[in-house]
């Protein structure tokens, strides 16, 4: 750690924003959401970027959020 | 700058011929964790014990340390209900991985006599809740607890048993230091802890980077349990299950709770980066597939509880074979055995 943990900080501040990002974005984050828990069902298999389109629309979504609140930017 | 050039120079080839130096830390790490070829069954290296003291300091410290309490608050209250269902009082007592003595402040100075609280963190220990029991608080590790054999009457330990390395060896101390008719009463996290978090990561993580590590501690299994207390000597031994399930607006508030109760992961193979996008993905999946009516997400806590008794000619031993005076088959009339008996008395 930093001697007076100012990037430490930094960086937990901006995850502590995250939830209520998150909360922005809750069609897109159910959307992924359930993208994801239909490949759980028997006969599916979970591969890497299965659910690549979801996931870009809800960190869109995320960022743009983020852009707006007072704290700015991920 | 010639000397320094020198000093570097000399590091490099300290290590082993040919074997670069960051070849050298990753077989350290992964020599950490049991390889299946040890000899001893005990040299087991799960938890970076260290990190877990470094862990538990800084979450005792935090500002609003007590609002993290309420998980270990609700155990050490059942704990202390299971001290008061036994019909006995305990001069000296023993809380093994204590916290902030979550149990002794349920207890009062009739149950037991004198408290001392082990723990590894000694900013936990300062700490230490208001209660009427007067105690000593010392600074020791579960595993190594530096007790004299046959000291206490009573050991109870909640929810710190899951970060041992070696889980056989901290009960064959605690049986070791327990008095002849002496009881232990622990709690700790089962198999079904926080699987929700489990499932929602590992998802997230296959989906997002192809792979996943583990980022929940493995956690005993019951059976085990009972097998581990019978070979530390533990008898008339007792093991019951428990589901806390809290609900929390989110999984960011889930595992800052974590972090402030000190219950971070130590495990020497947990990966050290969890990147944003793989946290935002199981944060979407967590709340989708798992969440309640009104929108919080539900994190489920499995506790164990388990009574063993020090051996000691008092306590009752199964009767010998063929002592039996009444069959199964006759408890239908059950009432009149037992007034018949009361009548012979």
């Amino acid at each position: 750690m930093s001697g007076n943990g100012a990037v430490w900080g930094r960086v937990r501040s901006r995850l502590r924003a995250f939830p209520e990002h998150l909360a922005a974005c809750g069609a897109e984050a159910a959307a992924y959401g359930r993208c994801v828990q239909a490949s759980t069902a028997p006969g599916g298999r979970l591969t890497k970027d299965l659910c690549a389109r979801e996931f870009e629309a809800l960190r869109s979504c995320f960022a743009a959020a983020a852009k707006k609140s007072p704290r700015g930017g991920l | 700058m010639l000397r320094l050039g020198g000093l570097w120079v000399l590091r490099m080839r300290s290590p082993a011929a040919g074997v670069p130096v960051k070849n050298l830390c990753l077989r350290e790490l992964a020599s950490g964790v049991s390889s299946p070829g040890s000899t001893s069954p005990r040299a087991l290296n799960i938890f970076d014990r260290d990190l877990k003291r470094k862990q538990k300091n800084w979450a005792a410290r935090q500002p609003e340390a007590m609002k993290f309490d309420y998980l270990k608050e609700e155990v050490g209250s059942r704990i202390a209900d299971r001290v008061y269902d036994i019909a006995r009082n305990f001069s000296l007592a023993l809380d093994v991985g204590c916290g902030r003595g979550y149990i002794a402040q349920h207890l009062n100075k009739e149950t037991v006599g004198k408290f001392f609280q082990v723990d590894i963190a000694e900013n936990a220990l300062k700490n230490v809740l208001e209660m009427e029991i007067p105690t000593v608080s010392i600074l020791a590790d579960e595993e190594f607890l530096p007790f004299r054999e046959n000291t206490f009457d009573l050991v109870v330990s909640s929810l710190s048993l899951h970060w041992v390395n070696d889980l056989p060896r901290a009960l064959e101390q605690i049986h070791y230091v327990l008095k002849p008719d002496g009881v232990f009463i622990g709690a700790m996290f089962g198999g079904d802890t926080l699987y929700e978090l489990r499932c929602s990561l590992q998802l997230a993580e296959t989906e997002r980077e192809g792979g996943f590590s583990p980022h929940v501690s493995p956690f005993t299994a019951v059976n085990d349990l009972g097998h581990l207390l019978g070979r530390a000597g533990f008898n008339t031994l007792t093991v019951d299950t428990d589901e806390i399930q809290v609900n929390y607006p989110g999984m960011f508030e889930l595992m800052e709770d974590l972090q402030g109760m000190g219950e971070s992961n130590c495990a020497w193979n947990r990966k050290g980066l969890l990147h944003r996008d793989t946290m935002l993905a199981a944060a979407a999946v967590y709340g989708e597939m798992y969440k309640n009516e009104d929108g919080s997400v539900p994190a489920t806590y499995q506790v164990y509880y388990m009574i063993g008794w020090k051996y000691h000619d008092s306590q009752a031993r199964p009767a010998e074979r063929g002592s039996a005076t009444v069959s199964f088959g006759e408890l239908g009339k059950i009432n009149n055995l037992m007034s018949q008996g009361k009548k012979s008395q």
